[in-house]
């Protein structure tokens, strides 16, 4: 059984003159100690999925249909109090703005303790506190930062607060949203390198949703690639990154410069994110690529499994392979 | 026994500033920048009580028409009197002397001596200061209660009918006039209903003591304070309201939302102690114009407090009565600015660097 | 070309007013505002200024909303007294953001030492005491309706100056102004001509707020007998009828709703236009 096992789910934001589909039928499962990437530009529903997979969207604007199994259970199934059970003890988040993350009229410890009373109630104070102090540790925190609050640490210590926060369960699944896009190359390598770390240590799945290729390519064994709230190509890292299937992959890999290799000139893709509040009537991407067909304009490509876990939608790599 | 109110007042008013001062300057852990802040806010405390003390001297000067005629206050003064306050205040000597004898009166905390009534022009204030205080203080804070806890639950209840109708009702409220709602309650609740008295602090014919002097008092007091009270509520309202809606959107909420926190603990604890900043502050700066902003209902309730005596002292252009309350103005004010700004920084950690 | 960009613009205009209950209220009653502003004088049955010899009528019949002790139509009194209001209250809102805009414009633009100074005017003028300023200076000087809008002006510019200081700084700090400046164009030109017609938004929705204090102001000020006497201001008819409270309860009443109506009016529509102009996440409605 999968750790989270993502099947068929299609969140679309109800508003009074459209409706957006921001996710269209993602599927996608994710096993212990994983490590997934979720890479795609903005708009192209990775948050979404993310946040609506932790039903932190507010219910009253979303309309969400399939399934989401956290270790067998339908976690959109679930009632508020299982939900709040699972929630941090089974699966945390890391989010992307980390100097709002916490409250900023309230010290920090503070806030850990009241997390961490959330779950366990009747633990000691002295216990709980030297957890904390544990952790911040971990992450490579002094204890003064017990005592702070969020706006005297930089942005670079307040993730690793996050961090640090978000693993005060242990929980099986960590989701990072965006988590070190905000912060410098130097601080975000050395926080992907702990993080690695305390997953190996702690045995933690970790999905990262990013629009940084070059972090999934060096952190995580498998990556999902996905535009305008579709799934375009997934798999693992080294058959999707080395050699792509599908004509966005290729676009995204071409436009990123190679450290090594030869010389070539950057590319981007033409073109613009289509009109989310539309239902797709042909592949997505169809208006954008260099290859499109007639075909690919008037149906949907489904995603097709053309490897070891690695799936692909597109009409032109199945011909491809059916050539092979 | 006047000069001795006069010296309390003046020795409370440094009192607070110096404590004020002493508990920023004191408290550990708060870096230099801190007391600069505290520095700078004194410094521009001074400077306005420099420039109404100031503005005072220029506006008799400048008023149309003679200044001895006007201190004078009467339409033909005897030569005496105006020989008299000639020399008292230095008019016939040049206007750097006669601004120096001003300030020295000042330091003595003398006022000078009102025209229209013949005492000087502190026992006047302070006899007024006193029920000012009833009135605006007990409406100021119930309207900041009131309207703090509508605006929380309208804020919870964002986009029922109870949101609007209580939105509504604050629109209304809020562009209503004074005195316009209170001379509507005099006849509601006077006239009509005779509820209540219809205006003073207390029946001049009956001479009530003690307790029933008291209950003569609160029963007059009802219906300016209930008029000032609902005046106010519709600001707080509005304050906590959008304050509410705003912290409720933060991101930090959503974090705690994501550990599994119950919603009761993240609005009691997380929400409100953030949300309640913005009505702390405004607040203060309410106290600030406290004295002030009670005017008009004094006067329509016949109220014997500074408003009132603020808008005879005009009328009938008494401007040592006038030059005094401004003063007194400046400085509460300025006071209470200050004070407004050192609770601020108690209260949300992030100014204070 | 321009047509269809014209049409458009409408179109939108519209969606937003229709979305905006604020905006929308406001609209209406600003209409039927003006229409009586500008119309009342014709609309009125009665000589406002005439007295007529049936004093103390109560509301209906030959006089709408009654007469006061001296035989005076309150309802055309009304009616005249609108334009008062809202002239008053527009233009001393106006002076105020005239003031402001300039105040705040130059701090906010030019920073350093003019920043500090005009920043420090800024914190003193709220520290003085408003009301009795406005008192004392209308009793010093006259109470002609040029020396009310004036003195409102000038008390309640700051609100003004604040919003113009931080749109400036955040203004200045576009690529397009600071490759006008590094191209060497006059500075103050540029603050002209570029930032304070980008900066401008919010202050006209806080202005619009502002002439409903204004007219409440005046309204104070007329009640207590320092408006100008020679326009009829509902303040005034508000205090004549005072002394006759308990029995002729129509004079003091229907100027008091009148006023309430005119303020709503521009605070509503000061509140939608702040939904529209800068638009965040929280209150609505």
């Amino acid at each position: 059984m999968s750790l989270l096992d993502i099947r068929h789910v299609n969140i679309s934001y109800k508003m009074p003159e459209k409706t957006v589909y921001a996710v269209q039928d993602v599927s996608m499962s994710i096993e212990e100690q994983d490590s997934v990437g979720i890479v795609g530009v903005s708009g192209s529903g990775k948050s979404t999925l993310a946040m609506g997979i932790l039903r932190l969207l507010p219910e009253n604007i979303i309309d969400v249909s399939g399934e989401a199994l956290l270790n067998g259970r339908d976690i959109f199934k679930m009632d508020e109090k299982e939900l709040r059970n699972v929630r941090w003890t089974e699966m945390s988040v890391v989010f992307q703005k980390s100097m709002n993350a916490l409250s900023p009229v309230h010290r920090i410890g503070t806030q850990m303790e009241d997390i961490y009373h959330t779950h366990y109630p009747n633990e000691p104070k002295e216990k709980v506190r030297n957890r904390i102090y544990d952790l911040l540790h971990l992450v490579n925190l002094s204890d003064r930062v017990y005592s702070s609050y969020p706006h005297e640490l930089s942005g670079g210590m307040m993730q690793r607060v996050s961090i640090a926060l978000s693993l005060i369960f242990q929980p099986k699944l960590l989701i990072l949203d965006e988590a070190t896009t905000a912060l410098d190359v130097v601080t975000q390598t050395q926080i992907l390198n702990e993080i690695m770390d305390l997953e190996k240590n702690m045995k933690i799945a970790r999905i990262m949703i990013t629009h940084d290729m070059s972090v999934v390519s060096s952190t995580c064994k498998k990556v999902v690639v996905m535009y305008a709230g579709r799934v375009m190509e997934q798999g693992s890292v080294m058959d999707v990154l080395v050699s792509p299937r599908h004509p966005y992959t290729q676009g995204l890999l071409n436009s990123f410069p190679s450290f090594t290799g030869e010389k070539k000139n950057l590319r981007g893709i033409k073109g613009n994110l289509p009109d989310m509040s539309i239902y797709p009537k042909g592949c997505v991407f169809a208006d954008r690529c260099p290859f499109a067909k007639p075909h690919c304009h008037e149906e949907l490509p489904p995603l097709k499994q053309i490897g070891d876990g690695w799936d692909v939608a597109c009409f032109l790599t199945e011909e491809e392979i059916a050539h092979e | 026994m006047k000069i001795n109110l006069k010296r309390i007042y003046i020795s409370v008013t440094i009192g607070t500033i110096t404590g004020h001062v002493l508990f920023m300057l004191s408290d550990a852990g708060r870096g230099k920048r801190m007391k600069k802040f505290v520095l700078k806010r004194l410094g521009t405390g001074a400077l306005v009580v420099l420039f109404s003390v100031l503005f005072n001297f220029v506006i008799i000067r400048l008023a149309p028409g003679d200044p001895t005629r006007l201190l004078a206050g009467k339409d033909n003064p005897n030569p005496e009197l105006i020989a008299g306050l000639r020399a008292r205040y230095g008019l016939d000597k040049p206007i750097l002397t006669q601004f120096w004898i001003y300030i020295k009166q000042l330091m003595h905390g003398d006022f000078g001596y009102s025209y229209v009534s013949s005492s000087t022009v502190w026992d006047l204030i302070k006899t007024r200061i006193g029920p000012t205080l009833m009135v605006s203080l007990t409406g100021a804070i119930l309207a900041v209660l009131i309207g703090t806890l509508l605006g929380v639950y309208a804020a919870r209840k964002k986009g029922e009918k109870i949101d609007i109708f209580l939105c509504s009702i604050s629109y209304l409220f809020d562009s209503t006039p004074s005195f316009w709602l209170g001379l509507m309650m005099i006849l509601l609740f006077s006239s009509i209903l005779k509820w209540f008295p219809t205006s003073g602090m207390y029946n001049l014919r009956a001479n009530y003591t003690g307790f029933a002097h008291t209950a003569d008092v609160l029963k007059h007091l009802f219906l300016p304070v209930t008029t000032l009270t609902l005046i106010n509520i519709p600001y707080y309202f509005r304050i906590a309201r959008s304050s509410v809606l705003q912290t409720m959107s933060e991101d930090f909420i959503m974090t705690l939302r994501a550990t599994g926190m119950s919603e009761r603990k993240i609005f009691n604890k997380y929400v409100m102690r953030n949300a309640i900043i913005p009505t702390i502050t405004v607040f203060g700066i309410t106290l600030a114009y406290i004295i002030t902003g009670v005017a008009m209902i004094e006067i329509v309730f016949a109220w014997p407090g500074m408003g009132r005596l603020m808008l005879d002292s005009i009328t009938k252009r008494d401007y040592p009565t006038l030059s005094g309350i401004y003063l007194l103005l400046s400085i509460s004010v300025a006071v209470m600015m200050i004070v407004v700004d050192v609770v601020y920084a108690w209260v949300d950690p992030r100014i204070r660097y | 070309m321009a047509k269809s960009r014209t049409k458009n613009r409408i179109h939108a205009i519209w969606h937003t007013i229709q979305g905006n209950s604020q905006l929308k209220v406001g609209l209406i009653l600003l209409a039927v505002l003006l229409f009586v502003a500008i119309f009342g004088p014709m609309l009125a049955p009665y000589n406002p200024n005439r007295l007529y010899s049936e004093t103390f009528s109560a509301p209906g019949g030959k006089f709408f909303l009654g007469t006061d002790n001296l035989g005076h139509d309150i309802w055309s009194q009304i009616l005249y007294g609108a334009s008062t209001s809202l002239e008053i209250g527009v233009i001393a809102a106006v002076i105020s953001a005239v003031i402001g805009i300039a105040v705040g414009g130059i701090a906010g633009f030019y920073g350093g030492l003019a920043d500090r100074i005009l920043n420090e005017i800024m914190n003193m003028f709220l520290m003085l005491p408003t009301f009795f300023l406005i008192l004392l200076i209308i009793a010093t000087f006259g109470s002609s309706m040029m020396n009310v809008m004036i003195v409102i002006g000038l008390t309640s510019w700051v609100g003004n100056a604040r919003l113009m200081r931080a749109q400036a700084i955040s203004i200045k700090e576009r690529t397009y102004i600071k490759s006008s400046i590094a191209i060497g164009e006059d500075r103050f030109s540029i603050l002209v001509r570029h930032v304070l017609p980008n900066g401008i938004f919010p202050i006209i929705a806080n202005t619009t707020m502002n002439i409903s204090g204004a007219i409440l102001t005046e309204a104070g000020l007329s009640f207590l007998g320092l408006g100008d006497p020679n326009v009829i201001s509902w303040g005034q008819i508000i205090a004549n009828g005072k002394s006759y409270l308990p029995r002729c309860w129509w004079i003091c009443t229907f100027p008091g709703i009148a006023t309430i109506f005119t303020v709503l009016t521009f605070f509503l529509l000061g509140e939608g236009l702040n939904r529209v102009l800068s638009p965040k996440m929280d209150a609505n409605k």
